[in-house]
């Protein structure tokens, strides 16, 4: 694949990324799409470079006086053990799991739905009301319509879905503020698996969505 | 096109795990002048030199702890996470690669994600100490025109054309929790605003970086 993902994270995004500010769930999705997007880790590096200006810009504050001494008493201690690099694990047969979900994901699909399964990611972190998960929709296959109460970010790790704002391939990142409505159909081929963090309750429109909305626990 | 696409995040994978192996790609250092702070980091990472270390420690420390006080951390813990954060810049010296990052910039990141590390363990007693999350794969960009998003005297002075609004809120996205709301409620302008304002301050600055340099780098 010559090209990159071409949807693509906003810029203010980037930024709280590199800033260190976003959630633990926006940033897991952020780092996905970083994984695949050299234009995106670009912008985030100028980020990161903004945060070294105003480290270099800080006035310094008195330390305590034994300060260096104890950091001096520490070099030559032995620091923690890297963990032993584990096999990694498969999103699917042949698919192998983006490299930022390598230790977060856990546990088996579970059904939600005809053609909907889901693996809930229980970060450390987590802000209250943040949902991450996994979300796999059979090819053909419609999601509810629904809107947003919050910020809802994807990142597509297999397959695709369109909505009305565009197609999503892998390493989309589909970005939806509060306010807006969309109902995503998996294209037809392969199943599509989405990255997925919410804020905030779904608003799900018609009788059959709000009866599936605690199953699909969003 | 899918199975190319898999093969991407493969190949980013096995890339990242080079990196981390043989740190410093040979013949990088050459590539880029090397200011003060740089030299004295090599130092440590070539040499384990302890003086190098003292001068960078009274460099960074007392900032970093401005910097942690700053981003609402109380002054003890603000002492103990500078303190730790130095510790990393020696253990991982050796990582550093100056076509990548300043010295700064590379500090930053290390003390960003001490934060983050010390915000997580406050919010949940389960250790995860190095959530790859916060650590994403850095391959060098291959686009030669974002080789001036490394240079700090650079990305200064192109901070210092935005516009007052433009700068503030950049800074603002450093120092508040939850950036766009606390922005809002601070500034007093609709949070549709700071997003766009935000977005805009971005664009000049990548413009800004983008533009030729009239002068050498920085010495």
């Amino acid at each position: 694949m010559s090209h990159g993902p071409i949807h693509h994270p906003s810029h203010d995004i980037l930024l709280c990324h590199a800033a260190g500010r976003l959630s633990a769930g926006s940033a897991l999705v952020v780092a996905t799409h970083l994984a695949v997007c050299p234009h995106c880790r670009a912008v985030t590096r100028m980020g990161e470079g903004v945060g070294g200006v105003l480290l270099l810009e800080e006035a310094p504050a008195n330390m305590a006086p034994d300060a260096l001494d104890r950091a001096l008493a520490r070099l030559d201690m032995p620091a923690t053990t890297p963990r032993p690099a584990s096999a990694v694990p498969e999103l699917g047969p042949g698919l192998p799991m983006p490299r930022p979900l390598h230790d977060v994901v856990h546990g088996p699909w579970r059904w939600v739905a005809p053609g909907i399964s889901r693996i809930r990611l229980d970060l450390a972190g987590a802000i209250p009301g943040e949902r991450v998960y996994l979300l796999r929709v059979a090819p053909g296959s419609t999601l509810p319509e629904h809107g947003h109460r919050g910020q809802e970010l994807t990142c597509v790790l297999a397959g695709r879905f369109r909505d009305s704002t565009g197609t999503y391939a892998q390493g989309d990142v589909a970005e939806m503020d509060a306010g807006h409505e969309h109902q995503p159909i998996a294209e037809p081929g392969e199943a599509c698996i989405s990255l997925i963090v919410t804020q905030g309750r779904l608003r799900m429109h018609g009788l059959l969505a709000r009866v599936l909305q605690p199953l699909l626990g969003v | 096109m899918n199975e190319n696409a898999r093969a991407t995040w493969t190949q980013v994978d096995s890339r990242t795990k080079e990196m981390t192996a043989d740190a410093v790609p040979p013949g990088s250092h050459r590539a880029v002048p090397l200011d003060d702070d740089a030299v004295l980091l090599l130092a440590i990472a070539t040499r384990r030199d302890r003086q190098a270390f003292r001068v960078l420690f009274a460099r960074f420390a007392p900032r970093l702890k401005s910097w942690f006080m700053r981003a609402g951390t109380p002054s003890d813990r603000a002492e103990d996470l500078a303190q730790e954060t130095m510790l990393a810049v020696w253990r991982r010296s050796d990582s550093y690669d100056p076509a990548r990052a300043g010295v700064a910039t590379w500090i930053f990141t290390i003390a960003r994600n001490q934060r983050i590390d010390a915000l997580r363990r406050l919010a949940r007693p389960l250790p995860d100490s190095e959530d790859p999350s916060f650590a994403p794969p850095e391959p060098v960009a291959p686009d030669a025109a974002f080789g001036a998003f490394q240079d700090e005297q650079r990305i200064l002075a192109a901070l210092a054309q935005l516009s007052p609004e433009q700068a503030e809120v950049i800074r603002l996205a450093f120092y508040e929790d939850r950036p766009h709301a606390e922005i809002e409620r601070t500034l007093g302008i609709p949070l549709g605003t700071v997003k766009s304002r935000l977005r805009l301050a971005m664009v000049r600055l990548r413009a800004h970086l983008a533009e030729p340099q009239h002068e050498g780098r920085r010495a």
